[in-house]
């Protein structure tokens, strides 16, 4: 531990290396290579909305457009950005793969194949499985510093319901809003933990020195919008299971208010009306529900995606504290509407 | 849809990961945790229920060592007391004991010397009575009655006396 006039000297480094790293990242980046005439250090990013298919390999061979003599084992040129390296063959085989427009397939609406999103979330949700299944696998009745991390987060979570629904139907509907909220926390901040990991691995064209990355092995899950999608269905349909379960039948007094109209009165005309209303509301919730995840998690993608273009290095610094908020408020927001819906849709009755 | 990126088989693929992960973690982290959670507010509660008995315990033998003390405080003073009077009962007893004692002395010591006073004043007297009339023969030269002179002279003897004792 360096202590005194030492870690100032440290911190002093650091500051210098970072200071360094951000003007010779504004020389090599976008900005700069046009001012100074550098070479750039990145191409220029290619924005895909739609995810693309890492496996099988065919998938991957029709989604970026090659022909079907590409051998797949050529084809797979990973490469980290430190890696000094790879085989010697796949540099000059790819010579003149930079030099064509690829132009990306996205997959028809019911091809499968595995994307580098689907992967994102199944790696997410092995490290959201590892983080709690190790912090209970041990029950001490004194906590030991990682056991008591995943205790308070959980209970900062069950509190979090509790505050909204009440605690005893906190507790019954916790297994799926926490993991909600978990889920997309991780699967946003994975692309920032993972950051060599997205950048610089996946398919591409190119050889060692102008490979070009066209199809990320790692992309955050909340930027293919079929899983805030999913989240989003699983969000209704739990709600309108509880809502169901709780009010019976009746639920749906509120969605068909018949009720007035048939005793008579004109005002029944109003909550049929209002009925309607409510019903679209609902419906149009899974839509605000996966545009407002996909938006935000996109934008930030493409947000980190550009200043590293920009400027690359340690420039993005300040990006990834802003992601890891953005994050960490969708996971809050996600969760916290979820629990919202439901106490609406359990405590209905008494408006 | 295509460019947005929609597609079926992906979103059920989605569905599926987060129904097995929120089975996982269910059955692998949340019961334990919550099960570990209420075990510990429970241990909590009955250590926070123990420490209120304790504190009441220690609270109502602090009074019962209290009264103990109180009590043993008056029955120590009540002891002292007690010895306080009975020395003082057996000092004054022992005082008039001994006030009697010295009177009683004082008494026998006054009577001796009555007596002996008495028994000096008799043989005085009975000496002086015959010195007297001794000398009364001599001077008058003349055999008087012996028994009506003793008389005599013991008038004058007690007239003197009580005249002295008056």
């Amino acid at each position: 531990m360096p202590s005194g006039a030492a870690a100032k000297r440290v911190m002093l480094l650091a500051g210098l290396v970072m200071v360094a790293l951000l003007i010779a990242g504004f020389v090599v980046g976008a900005i700069g290579s046009q001012m100074f005439g550098t070479t750039r250090f990145l191409a220029q990013p290619a924005i895909h909305l739609p995810p693309q298919p890492v496996f099988p390999f065919s998938a991957v061979k029709t989604s970026l457009g090659y022909g079907s003599d590409y051998d797949a084992k050529k084809e797979k040129a990973e490469a980290t950005a430190d890696s000094e390296h790879p085989p010697a063959a796949e540099a000059g085989d790819h010579g003149d793969g930079a030099e064509e427009e690829h132009h990306f397939t996205p997959l028809g609406v019911s091809e499968f194949a595995i994307t580098n999103t689907l992967l994102s979330a199944w790696v997410a949700s092995l490290v959201i499985i590892l983080f709690f299944v190790l912090g209970a696998r041990k029950k001490a009745m004194v906590p030991g510093r990682f056991q008591s991390l995943v205790e308070s987060i959980f209970e900062g979570v069950l509190s979090f319901g509790s505050s909204v629904l009440g605690r005893d139907m906190a507790r019954r509907t916790f297994p799926v809003v926490a993991t909600i909220f978990f889920f997309v926390l991780f699967n946003a901040w994975i692309a920032l933990f993972l950051v060599p990991l997205y950048q610089a691995v996946g398919f591409g064209s190119g050889g060692l020195w102008d490979f070009k990355l066209e199809a990320h092995l790692i992309r955050p899950a909340g930027t293919d919008v079929n899983m805030p999608l999913a989240l989003a269905l699983i969000s209704f349909v739990f709600v309108e299971y509880w809502g169901i379960r709780t009010l019976g039948l009746g639920y749906f007094r509120k969605f068909f208010a018949f009720g007035n109209l048939l005793r008579g009165r004109p005002s029944g005309l109003i909550d049929i009306f209002v009925g309607i209303l409510e019903l679209i509301s609902e419906l149009v919730r899974i839509v605000s529900f996966t545009f407002r995840l996909f938006g935000n998690m996109t934008a930030g993608e493409i947000l980190v995606v550009m200043i590293t273009f920009l400027v690359p290095f340690v420039a993005n610094i300040f990006v990834f504290g802003l992601e890891l908020l953005v994050g960490l408020i969708q996971a809050v927001i996600f969760a916290g509407l979820t629990l919202v819906f439901l106490s609406l849709a359990v405590h209905h009755e008494e408006h | 849809m295509v460019e947005l990126g929609i597609n079926l088989p992906l979103l059920i693929a989605y569905l599926v990961t987060f129904v097995i992960l929120v089975a996982i973690l269910y059955q692998f982290a949340y019961k334990p945790l919550m099960a570990a959670m209420d075990q510990r507010t429970e241990r909590i509660q009955e250590g926070l229920s123990a420490a209120e008995r304790a504190r009441e315990d220690a609270a109502s033998s602090q009074a019962a060592i209290e009264e103990q003390l109180n009590e043993a405080r008056r029955e120590g003073q009540r002891l002292l007391d007690q010895a306080r009077e009975a020395s003082q009962r057996f000092r004054e007893t022992e005082m008039e004991r001994a006030r009697q004692e010295a009177e009683a002395f004082a008494e026998r010591a006054r009577a001796d010397i009555q007596r002996e006073r008495d028994a000096a004043l008799e043989e005085l007297r009975a000496s002086f009575g015959d010195l007297a009339i001794t000398a009364a023969e001599r001077v008058i030269r003349r055999s008087l009655d012996r028994q009506a002179h003793e008389e005599l002279i013991t008038q004058v003897l007690e007239e003197g006396e009580s005249l002295r004792r008056g």
